[in-house]
């Protein structure tokens, strides 16, 4: 079964629905520019991106003083992408594999190996084979260094990765056994990186190598296959196990359908995922014009990333300091949400674990920072209703009446319609 | 004029029922009479070694499978015969000395998870099975009818303080926990709240009256709190000071929940967690002496866990893989000081790891019924043996 295409003409707040889930959010001009359009045809264009990015960032993580400036700068200078960048969905979706191929800035603080790893989750960001995509990012000494396969020796494995690289980024738990874990670990031993150890050489670029002499070239099974398997090896038959299709395709849904998506509608872009080898692009693009993605408003609660570009991206993407952007990186890490850093390798289940009394306190302040503050971005017209709540119909819009443009906008950021997409 | 506990739950509670359809159990709030003890639940998140942590220092087994990492018998706090503490753990020596500190051995579950999120997710369920998606803590929340009965010190919620229709609360930083609404919109702010809706959007109302409620019960009594000790620098023992300002203040949680991460030592152990258990230990003893200084210590008793223990052999990082069976902690003056349990089998192995001999859900058990006189049955859905951890 694959999904029902949406087959009506877009309509105002289809197209808001749409932006807001791909692209963080846009102005009222940029969703009315889609009305009438064919929802397959939107969605191709929108995925169509190219490596094309945000003039003048005025973040350089490879001019960082110190490490901890290092991190930072990369977190900017990423927030900056999404906020002002011509390609809304490749950063969405780059955040989206960042919680997927999770590697943290508790542990890997090494700045070229972090914008490595970036760079590797955007040129994948919907990339036609899921396969290839998990073998570059194996190989990062990002990930390498995250979860200690640079350790993994012949003969004494160390099993980190091999373990995460079932659990979390390809079959899921329930799909293979600690047997899979040990014999993938022999599998992967030998791959490690050179170059960029230890926080005095933050800025100093690494590689990563294949080393032979640790290398265990004994006879493994794993998931079932039985020979002299190679790190290559585990990551194309983890890659392509029958169950990484339902895994992948549910993290897929609930980044753009819904927190609590439908096992049906799951299992019709596994198909898609199974059918064209892990064709990313081809599954979103399915995805993307379905009457299940179309039909399911409102069920996803922005995570503090998302709340602040929609935000920004809902205002046109006015012109903000520097150091306010930095503010934000920290706000959304106060939110609940620091990028590339989340708690464990697990990420962010998002969801209702966003809401809690204090993640909610921050999301008022951050909006009255946004509109009210002495600070807030000048804004030549004020966001629309349509804009930042998705609709022209909203249970707040009654609420508005009589207040100033700027008190309106305040109000509709903290209202339980602009935190949804 | 101040509220006292019984009126603000009363008025909370039935206000938010009133106006928000929150679920039925937070009406009853009011008609639950509260206890006077809090239990501080301290998580060590990644799989904190257990074998490092309390030292059988006179089994050779140990150091034959540890000799990178084992920590020299020279350098354990002696407690018994077999077992000593981790240098690190030194600022907790005079709670030892004082039979206020215990520790539970071989503590797991039946067939133990190695995945740090199951078995998380096992203890923050009380459900080896993980068919449960809510909290033990929560379940208490829902029992006794109190949404306000425990709190996470901490900008994320556990799942063991999730019930099945909200999150008990995160209270990130005390002196932040208040409503600041800009002037002039107070009228439009609750006409916005009041407005009908569904689903995520209900959802997020709901969460937001509770917040609201929740912070103006905190910041009633706050005010009052002066720190009876010196902290540590760091977040942990940060955190540790919020929650003796919560109970010092008479907040009234039953249960305060705080967090010390980073314990999934697979590379360079040694320097990772001699430095996590040195902030867990200098933390807890600043919080235990601000406790007396309160006159409070007596109605505060902690537990600790993680979510499981390491491999007994070390791995060729100078680190230790996932295991199962660990240990637990338990401080306080309502504690039975001591060592409850074997000195692990280090000849016995499951897989090359421990195998656990009391269940946790024995402990929690102990803390439930023995310290806050709720039903354990109830709550862990069956009756659960386990030390006796309680003076």
């Amino acid at each position: 079964m694959t999904l029902t295409p949406y087959s009506r003409p877009l309509t105002a707040e289809d197209a808001a629905h749409l932006l807001r889930r791909t692209s963080f959010g846009a102005t009222d001009a940029q969703i009315r520019v889609l009305v009438g359009s064919d929802a397959r045809t939107v969605a191709r264009t929108l995925l169509s991106f190219d490596d094309a990015v945000a003039p003048n960032n005025p973040f350089d993580p490879a001019q960082a003083a110190a490490p901890g400036a290092g991190l930072q700068l990369i977190r900017a200078r990423w927030l900056f992408e999404m906020l002002y960048g011509p390609h809304p969905l490749r950063e969405r979706l780059t955040l989206l594999w960042s919680n997927h191929f999770v590697v943290g800035t508790d542990k890997v603080k090494n700045v070229p190996a972090l914008t490595e790893y970036l760079s590797v989750l955007r040129k994948h960001a919907a990339t036609p084979s899921f396969s290839a995509f998990a073998l570059d990012v194996a190989r990062t000494p990002a990930m390498l260094r995250y979860l200690d396969n640079d350790q993994n020796r012949n003969g004494k494995p160390n099993e980190n990765f091999s373990r995460e690289l079932l659990e979390l980024f390809t079959t899921g738990i329930g799909n293979y056994t600690e047997d899979d874990v040990k014999e993938g670990a022999r599998a992967l031993s030998g791959w490690t990186f050179t170059g960029g150890r230890g926080n005095q050489k933050y800025l100093e670029a690494s590689k990563f190598v294949f080393n032979p002499k640790q290398h265990d070239n004994g006879r493994k099974t794993y998931l079932g296959k039985t020979g002299n398997l190679t790190g290559e090896d585990v990551l194309a038959l983890a890659a392509g196990h029958p169950a990484t299709a339902v895994f992948v395709a549910r993290k897929l849904h609930r980044a753009f359908v819904a927190d609590a998506p439908a096992e049906a509608a799951v299992k019709g872009s596994a198909e898609t995922f199974a059918r064209t080898g892990g064709n990313i692009r081809a599954v979103l693009e399915e995805l993307l014009s379905s009457e299940a993605f179309y039909a399911s408003r409102a069920a996803v609660i922005r995570g503090p990333v998302d709340f602040i570009a929609a935000a920004v991206r809902s205002f046109g993407s006015p012109k903000m300091e520097p150091k306010q952007l930095l503010n934000l990186v920290q706000t959304a890490g106060r939110m609940g949400q620091l990028l590339l850093q989340p708690d464990t390798v697990k990420g962010w289940d998002g969801g209702r674990e966003w809401i809690n009394d204090t993640t909610l306190l921050g999301r008022m302040q951050l909006a009255a920072a946004l509109s009210l503050g002495a600070n807030a971005p000048t804004l030549d017209t004020p966001p629309t209703p349509l804009a930042l709540l998705g609709t022209e119909r909203a249970a707040t819009a009654a609420a508005l009446n009589g207040l100033s443009a700027k008190q309106r906008t305040y109000l509709m950021l903290i209202s339980p319609e602009f935190q949804l997409a | 004029m101040p509220l006292d506990r019984r009126d603000f739950l009363k008025y909370s509670a039935l206000a938010v029922a009133a106006t928000s359809g929150m679920p039925g159990f937070l009406a009853r709030a009011a008609t639950q009479a509260t206890g006077q003890k809090t239990l501080v639940v301290i998580q060590l998140t990644g799989g904190n070694d257990g074998l490092n942590t309390l030292i059988p220092y006179s089994n050779g087994a140990y150091y034959a499978a540890r000799p990178t990492i084992a920590i020299p018998k020279k350098d354990v706090l002696t407690l018994g015969p077999d077992l000593g503490m981790h240098p690190s753990l030194k600022p907790l020596m005079g709670l030892w000395d004082a039979g206020q500190l215990a520790w539970m051995e071989n503590i797991g579950y039946p067939n133990p998870n190695r995945s740090h999120f199951a078995s998380m997710a096992i203890w923050h369920t009380a459900d080896p099975t993980q068919a449960q998606a809510e909290g033990w803590i929560g379940r208490i929340a829902e029992k006794i009818g109190d949404p306000f009965c425990a709190s996470n010190i901490g900008s994320s919620t556990p799942q063991a303080l999730r019930a099945a229709e909200f999150s008990l609360p995160s209270i990130d930083a005390v002196d932040n926990f208040q409503v600041k609404l800009p002037a002039g919109l107070e009228g439009a702010f609750g006409a916005m709240l009041d407005a009908p809706r569904s689903g995520e959007a209900d959802y997020l109302v709901r969460a937001t009256r509770q917040m609201m409620s929740n912070t103006q019960k905190v910041q009633a009594n706050v005010g009052k709190y002066k720190a009876g000790a010196t902290y540590p620098e760091g977040k942990f023992a940060t955190q540790l000071k919020d929650a003796a300002r919560l109970i010092a203040s008479g907040t009234g949680q039953r249960i305060l929940y705080v967090s010390l991460g980073g314990f999934d030592t697979h590379a360079g152990q040694r320097g990772e967690q001699d430095e996590l258990l040195a902030t867990l230990a200098s933390g807890l003893a600043a919080f235990q002496t601000d406790l007396e200084r309160q006159g409070v210590a007596e109605r505060v008793v902690v537990m600790g866990f993680s979510e499981f223990g390491r491999r007994v052999a070390e791995n060729d990082s100078a680190g230790t893989d996932h295991g199962q069976g660990s240990v637990m902690f338990a401080l306080g003056k309502g504690v039975k000081g001591g060592i409850h349990g074997d000195s692990p089998d280090l000849e016995d192995l499951s897989l090359g790891d421990i195998k656990y001999k009391q269940d946790f859900r024995g402990v929690y058990a102990g803390a439930l019924t023995g310290w806050l006189g709720l039903n354990a049955r109830d709550i862990l859905g069956g009756d659960f043996k386990g030390p006796q951890w309680l003076a």
